[in-house]
């Protein structure tokens, strides 16, 4: 038997296991497997952490795209080649972020590729709205703009990682957590750094949008139906009964 | 965390129907070290144990359950209403070896009578379910075992739901707890675990008694997960991120960079 790739089955152990403990996974698995450390890290998302920039005293987040060796750069100071858009694009997804979240903390990072350049858009949301209901949403969007003649390709990777759990007496402990994530491929035309933003934009809330319908029918929708699969809260037989009736009436209406 | 440690706490987390999906993973990731996966055998145990394992004995159709409750000791276990002990291979997850027990004691009865009153409600309520009662702790007290599984891999989910309850005859007291675990992994990883203890009495003490006791706990208790899915959606879930800005309109994102935190956007926003 050929044994499966480490990498794979490592990512594989990751779509099974808590996610609500993907760092921690994370963490069992380099220890397990050094040699996948790099893969790792650069393609498994987790939680974003806040820093505060020394600089200007705002918040941002932090990712493995804008980790430098143990650093990690803020995006609202520094220099680069594409410093001038990506200062735009903060701006850019401050005003979504403020639109759609209401507070949370956005970050922005761009850098340069061989034919066009590519980035990643990070938002983070906590929300504690009382009786021990909690949540927290960590967006990470990875783009790249590829220059072609008159228009930019634009590859987009999206992932939310969404947690919510509320406790009580009579319900005890309830968890709800995981991530999900979808790509997505569009050719349209940039002919300035603004369109360029707001090409990105488009894209990253249109992803938004979708996957925010999608996280509410898997959440609320598929997993209660699953509860409701394994136990019943009427009788079956009743239930059962009413079906076969339900046929009988049908079938006689035919007759 | 040793290496071993860290592969017992990926067994441990193998979700409902995953665990030859975790360990063909334990395998690829450690084939530098063939002999750590023989060492799995008592994290396999107490995986089987915790998640009431069930399994067929060799010519019949029911499910019987493996738990601490029911062994023997030795990798043996025991089924009241079949009336007979098995071996259980905790790696392969297969029983052999059946024989005829026959179940003797100050419980038996209570153990019978209680077995007999719960066919019919776990029937009623579950469609895909096993059941145990098993007397424990010299004879003292009986354990009463659900345990229901739905498992659609092709459709990326599986499901799981435990009950347990230790009944206490020389006090009435009926303890125990009720959890769900439900995985759904099309495209991404999502989990649903709840954890609800549970902590009543029984007057009547009989086996009909505790069942309708159950009942009525197991009602009430789905009432309440099916409440906190409608809290989480309509609390934390909204107050994370809307659908759609206060003006219900997509952005403008070619003047976005007119737009003024607090000032033009937003419409009836409380931070104007």
């Amino acid at each position: 038997m050929a044994s499966a790739d480490p990498f794979d089955s490592a990512l594989d152990l990751l779509r099974r296991l808590n996610p609500k403990h993907t760092t921690k996974h994370l963490q069992s698995l380099i220890s397990l497997a050094p040699d996948l450390t790099e893969d790792l890290l650069s393609s498994v998302d987790q939680p974003l952490s806040v820093r505060r920039c020394k600089q200007t005293g705002r918040d941002y987040l932090l990712c493995d795209y804008n980790r430098d060796g143990d650093s990690y750069r803020s995006p609202w100071s520094n220099d680069e080649k594409v410093r001038r858009m990506e200062v735009k694009a903060n701006e850019a997804f401050d005003v979504y972020r403020e639109l759609y979240y209401e507070g949370g903390v956005s970050s922005v990072y761009f850098w340069n590729l061989d034919d066009g350049f590519a980035g990643v858009v990070l938002l983070k949301k906590e929300a504690k709205p009382g009786n021990a209901n909690e949540g927290s949403w960590d967006s990470i969007h990875v783009f790249e703009a590829i220059d072609r003649a008159r228009m930019t390709q634009y590859n987009l990777t999206s992932t939310v990682i969404l947690s919510l759990s509320t406790a009580s007496q009579g319900l005890g402990e309830m968890d709800l957590s995981g991530n999900m994530t979808r790509q997505i491929e569009q050719e349209l035309p940039a002919e300035s750094d603004e369109q360029q933003i707001a090409n990105i934009g488009k894209l990253v809330e249109d992803m938004e949008l979708k996957m925010r319908n999608l996280l509410q029918e898997v959440y609320f929708g598929k997993a209660k139906d699953v509860v409701g699969d394994l136990r019943s809260v009427g009788s079956l037989s009743e239930a059962g009964r009413d079906r076969e009736a339900q046929r009988e009436l049908i079938g006689s209406m035919r007759r | 965390m040793s290496a071993l440690e860290t592969i017992e706490s990926f067994v441990e987390g193998a979700p409902p129907g995953e665990l030859a999906d975790v360990i063909a993973d334990i395998k690829a990731l450690t084939v530098a070290d063939p002999g750590l996966v023989s060492k799995l055998g008592p994290a396999f145990e107490k995986y089987n144990e915790e998640q009431f394992t069930t399994v067929r004995l060799p010519g019949s159709s029911q499910p019987i359950i493996v738990s601490s409750h029911s062994s023997l000791g030795n990798g043996r276990y025991y089924d009241v209403e079949s009336s007979s002990s098995f071996e259980y291979d905790h790696a392969t997850q297969k029983a052999s070896g059946a024989q005829s027990y026959v179940l003797e004691g100050a419980q038996a009865e209570l153990t019978k009578s209680t077995l007999k009153a719960l066919s019919p409600y776990v029937k009623e309520h579950f469609p895909n379910a096993a059941y145990g009662v098993y007397p424990i702790e010299n004879d003292s007290k009986v354990a009463i075992i659900i345990v229901a599984n739905k498992y659609s891999p092709n459709n990326f989910w599986n499901g799981r739901w435990r009950s347990l309850y230790i009944f206490d005859p020389s006090s009435g007291a009926l303890e125990g707890s009720l959890k769900v675990d439900v995985h759904y992994y099309e495209d991404g990883n999502v989990r649903l675990l709840t954890s609800k203890p549970i902590s009543t009495s029984i007057s009547s003490g009989t086996g009909a008694g505790i069942v309708k006791e159950i009942g009525n706990a197991e009602k009430k208790y789905q009432d309440e997960v099916n409440k906190g899915f409608t809290s989480l959606s309509e609390g934390a879930f909204k107050a994370l991120r809307r659908q759609l800005p206060v003006t219900r309109q997509k952005i403008e994102w070619d003047k976005v960079a007119s737009y003024r935190v607090g000032q033009d956007i937003g419409g009836g926003s409380s931070r104007r």
